[in-house]
């Protein structure tokens, strides 16, 4: 039984080329966790605002929108209202009262519920979102996660049908992320409520949804079980398109092609029209059945040959790499530590400092607790620095203390002489003064002290850098999420600095876009610069950094290069790590963990 | 929000309560009313803990009166008993009077407002609102809420423009009033772009779809309903009287004596009830800690 389908839904906005969606067919059952996935402007977010009427954009439209049965345009306004929940990307903006019982009754109250219904509904759901705590509190006074929570259970109140959330993670620490991604499966199995999300961070949702839904150029590419549509995309063969594959898919579907390629081994390819495994539990199986496999095939290879160890018969001592029996995961500690001492020796030779921090103390008030105590910190020359940390650890707090914006009450921050430094805040909104980009960079090389032909050049030079030649006419706000956060960079890096320091870059950016940022990233480290970087995203730090810092209670309690940083942490780390840990304690990302397969392999 | 006392009641009590100390503060005047009434108020405050806020702000306060008390006998030299000249000019007793009970009105209305700020918070002064008015309430609700708003966003943007350079507080006044108007124009790009996915949250969550309702997060409770009562009984009573002349010294043309009549005195004991009521409920939640310690 369908609740909500498109039928042949072509929409155009107005003056667009292309349309935005394209004879898209979609029918949802009652009671599904669907995910819709695609690159910005593949559609998915228009199409999710077209199932939700008050939404709807207006444009050229053609095809018909049903829900529960008949035409969405004919269901009553308070059904509509009430029925279907929407909830959006960004946590603050969605926000209209200012302390939380006003926020999550203003749904309620927009219905005209009575006293008592209200009284009795907000009771019931604060207790199931654990919000009793935070009822009187201020908005502002919540962190992200908890903001986008408020606005589930302020949706939530009406008891829609149908739930539509609309890139609801984007804007979220991962470890908010998962909650909030858990608990759209909970109101899923345990009330019923029908799902389709919108999200372009895979890794937690997929494992939990019962369909996933690739859109490409406002058509429907890929339709059905998640697990099975990973297979079909990733045997496609779309470079842009396996970026979306959560990463312990991407691993499994490498490490099972490696094996194709692999000679003698052509017979099996039975297994790889199996779904690809989505969690860490089904990874780990996976990768043993393969390692199983391969075992009995080089087993077989070498039946012929004499043996040359007994241990050759059991799988797991052939398997296991050299490093990893000398090293088994269980003395990992040690392993670290060791390790950890080896480095610090290492560092007397180690390139020369350009920024350090020394017993930094800092808070914002006299009476409010310190955020960074006695923090000492070093970036090395033309190294990415990548520092974690949970939510409120004080991260933000230190580059812009490293940057020069807030001064610490205890402590220095010494740049090395003739260095200038670069500032990139988390939201770009707070760089864009003029109405096009065009006027944006001259704005910028003025106030950087550039004249005439000078100003004219830098300017060439960083728009093409970073392909915004063809924007210079537009409004900066109409620009994607992506394109702002070029646009910010570029300004930031027009003055020339030669240590950037940037806030949470990766935050919001689906993953084709997070790779182009990676690879300017490394184009500007190839250029000279020094890159200190703050972030929560442990899998792009881990691909690109190379050193990794947590920060936790006001100090850096580890500073390491990614596999022995990420190699030591249980939760603090990739899930590629997580479903191998056990085989190569320090392989943190899938391109280690097929190299090492590959060795492995070869060896055997 | 944890209020006990007098704030834990329902605020459409404590507002009658407080809309009625203004009424009679301003229609009364009478030096014993008057006099009554600051002690029953400093009474409160002290309760309250609000002796440090009036502590500070009592030399303000006293300055403001103080220029009332002091300048009427100045003007004004109307009355027949004369205290003594001063440059020529009668200073008369009906004048001075008359100035001091100006004065008192002034520091009733001051004094009640500290208390007011400390009982009605804006929320609950909004609630009352909307339960006459619920559309006006949350116009006037999200145009509260874009003050703090917008000097939050401010001081983030200040922050980091002044990393570009764009700054404030440095360069000449005409340097400093073209960066002030680009950090302005800023926050007002973003925050009408903010405005807009505000909006689509609002249709996307019923508004406009019904009649609107206001949720309360208070309730009339027995507690609330008597001392509701009362206090309209205790304001009614005491504005009858006031119709009958009581709480009123007559200073023109002739000045009548200070001391209070028998029934009088019955209306000055209902009107000081009324004003001191909080007291009650004030000493009320100190005995009941201070006993349970003791019990535990």
């Amino acid at each position: 039984m369908e609740i909500v389908a498109a039928q042949r839904l072509t929409f155009r906005y107005p003056g667009a080329a292309r349309p935005a969606l394209a004879e898209v067919d979609l029918s949802v059952r009652k009671g599904e966790f669907v995910v819709l996935c695609g690159a910005p402007g593949s559609g998915k977010t228009t199409l999710l605002r077209h199932f939700k009427r008050e939404l709807a954009p207006v444009g050229e439209l053609s095809g018909c929108v049903r829900y529960d049965g008949s035409p969405l345009a004919d269901l009553p306004d308070g059904r509509a209202a009430e029925e279907i929940g929407f909830v959006f990307q960004h946590p603050e903006s969605q926000i209209v009262m200012d302390t939380v019982w006003h926020e999550l009754a203003f749904a309620m109250e927009n219905r005209g519920y009575p006293q008592v219904v209200m009284r009795q509904r907000l009771a019931e759901l604060s207790s199931f979102f654990g919000l009793e705590p935070l009822m009187q509190r201020s908005v502002h006074e919540l962190s992200g996660g908890q903001t986008q929570l408020v606005n589930l259970a302020s949706v939530l109140l009406l008891q829609p049908r149908l739930l539509l959330p609309d890139e609801p993670t984007s804007q979220l620490d991962p470890v908010a992320a998962r909650e909030f991604v858990y608990l759209l499966r909970r109101l899923n199995e345990e009330f019923g409520v029908t799902v389709v999300a919108s999200e372009h961070r895979l890794d937690d949702i997929l494992p939990l949804a019962d369909r996933l839904v690739v859109m490409a150029d406002g058509r429907i590419r890929h339709d059905g079980a998640p697990g099975e549509v990973c297979r079909r995309i990733w045997a496609a063969g779309d470079v842009r398109e396996r970026l979306y594959v959560p990463s312990v898919a991407r691993l499994l579907a490498a490490l099972d092609e490696e094996r194709h390629d692999a000679p003698g081994t052509a017979g099996s390819a039975a297994a790889s029209s199996a779904p690809l495994p989505l969690t860490v539990r089904e990874a780990v199986a996976s990768i043993d059945r393969l390692a199983k496999d391969r075992t009995r095939t080089s087993g077989e290879r070498s039946e012929g040959l004499p043996k040359t160890t007994d241990g050759g018969t059991n799988g797991q001592s052939i398997f296991a790499s050299p490093e990893s029996l000398r090293q088994p995961a269980s003395n990992g500690v040690s392993q670290l530590r060791s390790l950890l001492r080896l480095k610090t020796g290492q560092d007397a030779e180690a390139p020369r400092e350009v920024l350090t921090c020394r017993e930094l103390y800092y808070r914002f008030e006299r009476d409010l607790p310190d955020v960074l105590r006695r923090l000492s910190l070093q970036v090395r020359e033309g190294e990415l620095l990548a520092v974690l940390g949970g939510n409120g650890a004080g991260k933000s707090t230190l580059l812009q203390l490293m940057a020069g914006l807030r001064k610490p009450q205890r402590g220095k921050i010494a740049v090395a002489p003739g260095r200038k430094l670069g500032y990139l805040a988390q939201n770009p909104m707070l760089y864009f003064s003029s109405d096009t980009v065009r006027e944006e960079f001259a704005r910028t090389a003025e106030y950087a002290g550039y004249r005439g032909g000078a100003a004219e050049t830098e300017i060439a030079h960083w728009s093409d850098a970073f392909g915004l030649g063809e924007l210079a006419d537009r409004h900066p706000h109409d620009l994607s999420g992506g394109q702002q956060q070029k646009l910010a960079l570029a300004l930031a890096l027009l003055p020339r600095p030669d240590i950037l320091c940037i806030d949470e870059p990766t935050k919001g950016l689906d993953p084709d876009a997070k790779e182009a940022f990676a690879a300017l990233l490394l184009q500007l480290r190839e250029e000279g610069m020094t890159i200190v970087m703050v972030t929560h995203d442990a899998e792009f730090a881990a691909r690109h950094a190379d050193r990794c810092a947590l920060l936790y209670d006001g100090e850096i309690a580890a500073a390491a290069e990614p596999p022995l940083f990420f190699g030591g942490n249980y939760f603090y780390t990739t899930t590629v790590n997580r479903a191998v840990r056990h085989r190569y304690p320090n392989a943190v990302t899938a391109e280690e963990v097929l190299c090492r397969w590959t060795n492995d392999a070869a060896r055997s | 929000m944890n209020a006990g006392g007098f704030a834990g009641l329902h605020p459409l009590v404590c507002f009658i309560y407080y809309a009625g100390v203004i009424l009679l503060g301003l229609m009364l005047a009478h030096p014993v009313y008057q006099l009554a009434s600051l002690a029953l108020l400093t009474a409160l405050l002290l309760l309250q803990r609000q002796g440090r806020t009036l502590a500070r702000s009592l030399p303000y306060y006293l300055l403001v009166g103080g220029l009332f008390a002091i300048v009427n006998p100045l003007l004004s030299h109307r009355g027949r008993h004369i205290l003594f000249y001063m440059m020529d000019q009668p200073i008369t007793l009906e004048a001075v009077l008359y100035g001091a009970m100006m004065m008192m009105t002034i520091l009733a209305v001051l004094l009640m407002f500290v208390s007011y700020r400390v009982v009605m918070t804006t929320d609950k002064f909004m609630y009352l609102f909307s339960a006459v008015l619920p559309q006006t309430a949350l116009h006037a609700w999200m145009t509260l809420r874009f003050i703090p708003l917008f000097a939050r966003r401010f001081r983030q943007i200040e922050l980091i423009q002044r990393s570009r350079g764009i700054d404030m507080r440095t360069g000449s006044p005409v340097r400093r009033l073209k960066n002030g108007a680009l950090l302005l124009r800023i926050l007002m790009t973003w925050s009408l772009e903010d405005a807009m996915r505000t909006g689509d949250s609002m249709k996307a969550r019923g508004y406009g779809t019904a009649k609107r309702t206001a949720y309360y997060p208070y309730r009339m409770d027995r507690r609330d309903r008597a001392t509701l009562a009362a206090l309209c009984a205790l304001l009614l009573l005491s504005l009858a009287g006031w119709r009958e002349g009581w709480g009123l010294l007559t200073l023109f043309p002739r000045m009548e004596p200070i001391r209070l009549g028998t029934l009088e005195w019955i209306h000055f004991a209902l009107t000081a009830t009324f004003v001191g009521m909080p007291i009650l409920f004030e000493t009320k939640e100190r005995y009941r800690w201070k006993s349970s310690r003791r019990s535990a």
